[in-house]
């Protein structure tokens, strides 16, 4: 069984320390999470294991040989394999599973010129059958959903005999079930002697699948434990370097609540089917449903970015039609989308750009943009909001991920929102900075509605005061957070599309 | 906007000073050569054409290669606000072409008031940049294909207007069965826009009128794109458009205005170049295309940019032009002079994205 063991890793960039003296041990049929908070070193440790980087300091053994990774041919030679978070950079979407799965194969000179399309889907098949996925070889790549696409990833990796895999917050956009599958996915590579390093932020699925457990943060390594040592609130602890206060802030007496928005048999397709909802200034009202239940439809619908087929959106009683987000800006309400990369930032911009954008008129004097009046606000955003590091030149590709949703979210804060929507706002951020989104949320229900949608039910039972159980475009379930009991929910949000999912994923 | 990049840079380069010698030089260096390697090429070339000849490093001469550039840089700017949309407008050299035509046939062949051709010609310059976007936003065809069309089919128009003739003063009028001689003749008020000059005095021949006119155009676009709030909607829409979409920006409305200004600044660039040579020449605009699309890329490597910019619209069309000069008042044959821009263009820019990639 093969074992990868670096001791001392290091890596230093200009005037920042971002990896210090880490030991990681990976060996085969063991499943080892990394987890720590953005900017811990964990994309560091990644990039030195995958050869991103020409030099490293520290060094790594296989099987008690030194070895050097100093590009990404060489981590591929000791069977080391990455399946990073965002799979659609390293797929092709016009092409056929089976021609992504063998990629590389095509693309050496003994294929000769012509395809052979039938060897290529019998192997494809082959692979697929192994990981006992049933994907159909043919079907371009473009019509897979997100979990398909993930498996698919890690199906190539396998194919390719990796030894090691690491997997970059597989999890982040899965609902559930897939999750499930992913596990059941990866017990199973885990007995054929393959070695996982798992990275996540989210410590009940560490729990449920690792063995080891190593904690980075400030670029070292803080804390390990294995499956019997583990947990959570010391794990906690070590990522946040403090005691962590209640995760989720407490919540405000409801009797101050106000009808705020109002929707009435929303029909959008296939994707809505006659939803009707209330939200309340003074409460966080939570949806969740696995993913593609019609929760993002929705509030994009009330965003303005979508169209509903039929009927009603009620703002403080009267009837308002949004032909765009504009309208339903003018209106007082935000979204903050899921996705922020591509719908929420802009990524090669300052911070600054980012969070006046929206309104950038109140700047402007004659239309010139005056930086007397748009510079402070944006340097008291930034302080509310605790961003690092406060710069507002920053460009915001240079942040980390829960930096980056601060900026989503601190672009609204100007004009007081009448509703707030929040789509899977917490999704691929760190602990502290998911604290604070919920606290921010809770801060600005005291002032608006706010409407919570996610697909972790965790989250939304413990930050909402009321949550919505949406499938497959309909609402099936209403519960009063402090009434209503865990396992309700995830079988209300999962029962009737149960069938669907084993069907077009085992 | 440009701004916004430069507290990062500097302050990379601040913590690099803490840094051993060897990678502080280096990286100072490197970044140096980031930021203004372009510049300094544009400068180093210039100081070698004025050494190879007495008369290039002249006062009269800087305004000659101005004037020369004056036209292109109309255009470039026109293409550069398609691309900062993240567009591309490729119909601008026939829209070139078509003004020069138009404007000066509506003069010769029909005796129209200057002024009336002038404004009919931008109008009709509105008209394309509409016709552009509504083949892309309403229709969704790609902007590349769309423009491509729209260059035909202004082509077209643009010959079928004198049935393919050059238009100059005493022409047979191609619309008249008996071929009688065209009456009109270009006017004087509008020649002076290519060849006038301002400022004149005993000692100084004056500024070309065309500089003025790129002077104005270049500073209304460089405070609209990176001073006013217009600007910033504009680069949102470029940079992301979905995003920009969601936080309230009308973004069809804003690529809708990106096209039309790209073709009225590409119609103001054929009526500054009619009046420059006084007369209707048929595809007098094609040139214009090839040349702007250069100088707006090479634009996004000036000051280390990475996007479409006015200044470096300027930069590149300047570089473009100083060439162009530089080369002719050595004696190089026309023939090679080709050769000679693709190659200075390729290294300058190569080195530029080569460095830009790490």
């Amino acid at each position: 069984m093969a074992v990868l063991k670096a001791s001392g890793l290091g890596k230093v960039f200009p005037g920042v320390v971002a990896l210090d003296g880490v030991d990681l041990e990976l060996r085969g049929r063991y499943v080892h999470a990394l987890i720590g908070a953005n900017g811990a070193g964990k994309s560091t440790l990644i990039k030195i294991l995958t050869g991103y980087y020409p030099s490293y300091e520290g060094k790594i053994e296989l099987n008690g040989q030194v070895i050097s990774i100093h590009k990404p041919a060489d981590a591929f030679r000791y069977g080391i394999e990455v399946v990073h978070q965002e799979v659609d950079t390293t797929l092709i979407p016009y092409l056929s599973v089976a021609e992504n799965l063998l990629i590389e194969k095509l693309a050496t000179p003994e294929e000769g010129f012509f395809v052979r399309k039938k060897r290529l889907r019998d192997e494809a098949r082959q692979i697929l059958q192994k990981l006992q996925l049933d994907i159909d070889v043919d079907k371009p790549v473009a019509d897979l959903s997100l979990p398909q696409k993930q498996l698919l990833v890690i199906a190539r990796a396998m194919s390719r005999n990796a030894s090691f895999l690491i997997l970059d917050e597989p999890t982040a956009a899965l609902s559930v079930s897939d999750v499930e599958h992913l596990f059941t996915i990866i017990r199973k590579l885990k007995q054929g002697g393959v070695s996982f390093l798992y990275v996540s932020h989210r410590l009940a699925e560490i729990q449920e699948i690792a063995d080891d457990i190593t904690i980075l943060r400030g670029g070292k390594k803080v804390a390990h434990f294995n499956r019997e040592t583990f947990e959570m609130s010391k794990a906690v602890e070590a990522m946040l370097g403090t005691r962590p206060g209640d995760l989720f802030p407490t919540r405000i007496p409801t009797q101050e609540r106000e009808l705020v928005l109002e929707v009435r048999n929303i029909r959008w397709g296939q994707r809505l089917k006659n939803i009707s909802i209330q939200a309340f200034r003074g409460e966080i009202l939570g949806i969740t449903g696995l993913t593609g239940a019609g929760k993002t439809e929705l509030l994009n619908i009330l965003a303005g970015s979508e169209k509903a087929d039929h009927g009603d959106i009620i703002l403080d009683g009267k009837v308002v039609h949004f032909r765009q987000p504009k309208d339903a800006i003018r209106n007082g309400i935000f979204l903050i989308p899921e996705d922020r990369r591509h719908r929420g930032l802009w990524i090669e911009y300052s911070v600054r750009t980012n969070i006046t954008l929206p309104f950038i008129r109140d700047f402007s004097y004659l239309s010139f943009v005056l930086p007397f009046k748009e510079i402070p606000h944006v340097r008291h955003i930034i302080n509310r909001l605790k961003l690092v590091p406060p710069d507002p030149g920053m460009a915001v590709k240079n942040l980390s991920g829960g930096n980056q949703q601060k900026v989503v979210i601190g672009k609204w804060l100007l004009q007081r929102a009448r509703v707030m929507l929040f789509d899977e706002a917490t999704q691929g951020i760190d602990i502290g900075a998911k604290q604070e989104v919920y606290a921010l949320a809770r801060e600005l229900s005291r002032t608006s509605a706010v409407i919570f949608a996610s697909s972790d039910v965790d989250e939304v039972l413990s930050l909402a005061d009321r949550v919505l159980v949406m499938r497959d475009g309909q609402i099936v379930g209403e519960f009063d957070t402090r009434l209503v009991d865990r396992q309700q929910v995830m079988e209300l949000a999962i029962s009737a599309v149960h069938t669907k999912t084993a069907h077009s994923m085992a | 906007m440009t701004s916004d990049k430069t507290p990062t840079a500097s302050k990379q380069v601040g913590i690099a000073e803490a840094k051993p010698l060897n990678i502080h030089v280096g990286s100072i260096l490197s970044r140096f050569f980031l930021r203004y390697g372009l510049i300094l090429t544009l400068i180093l070339v210039s100081l070698f054409f004025s050494i190879r000849t007495q008369a290039f490093a002249s006062v009269d001469n800087l305004l000659d290669i101005l004037r020369a550039v004056s036209i292109l840089t109309i255009v470039a700017l026109g293409v550069t606000f398609s691309v900062v949309v993240n567009g591309f407008d490729v119909s601008v050299g026939a829209v070139t072409g078509l003004a020069v035509i138009l404007s000066t046939a509506l003069m010769v062949i029909w005796g129209v008031p200057w002024y009336f051709a002038i404004l009919i010609c931008l109008a009709v310059g509105v008209i394309i940049g509409l016709l552009n976007s509504f083949l892309i936003i309403r229709l969704r065809i790609p902007d590349l294909l769309a423009t491509l069309g729209v260059l035909y089919l202004v082509q077209g128009l643009q010959m079928s207007i004198t049935k393919g003739d050059a238009v100059y003063k005493g022409m047979t009028n191609p619309w008249s069965p008996t071929r009688e001689i065209a009456g009109g003749a270009i006017h004087p008020n509008f020649l002076f826009l290519g060849q006038g000059f301002v400022l004149s005095s005993e000692v100084f021949r004056g500024i070309p009128v065309p500089v003025v006119i790129m002077f104005v155009i270049v500073l209304v676009a460089f405070i609209f794109l990176e001073f006013s709030r217009f600007g910033r909607i504009f680069y949102a829409v470029g940079g992301n458009i979905e995003a920009a979409r969601l936080a309230g920006v009308d973004v069809n409305k804003v690529r809708m205005t990106a096209y039309v200004i790209s073709s009225v600044l590409a119609t103001i660039g054929g009526l500054v170049l009619a009046a420059r040579i006084g007369s209707g020449a048929v595809k007098a605009g094609d040139p214009y295309l090839l040349d702007a699309v250069a100088a707006t890329y090479f634009g996004f490597a000036v000051l280390n940019a990475r996007r479409a910019n006015v200044f470096g619209t300027v930069l590149g069309a300047i570089f473009v032009g100083v060439m162009l000069n530089g080369l002719t008042m050595m004696n190089i044959p026309w023939y090679i002079q080709d050769v000679i821009k693709g190659l200075v263009l390729i290294v300058s820019l190569g080195l530029s994205y080569y460095t830009t990639r790490r």
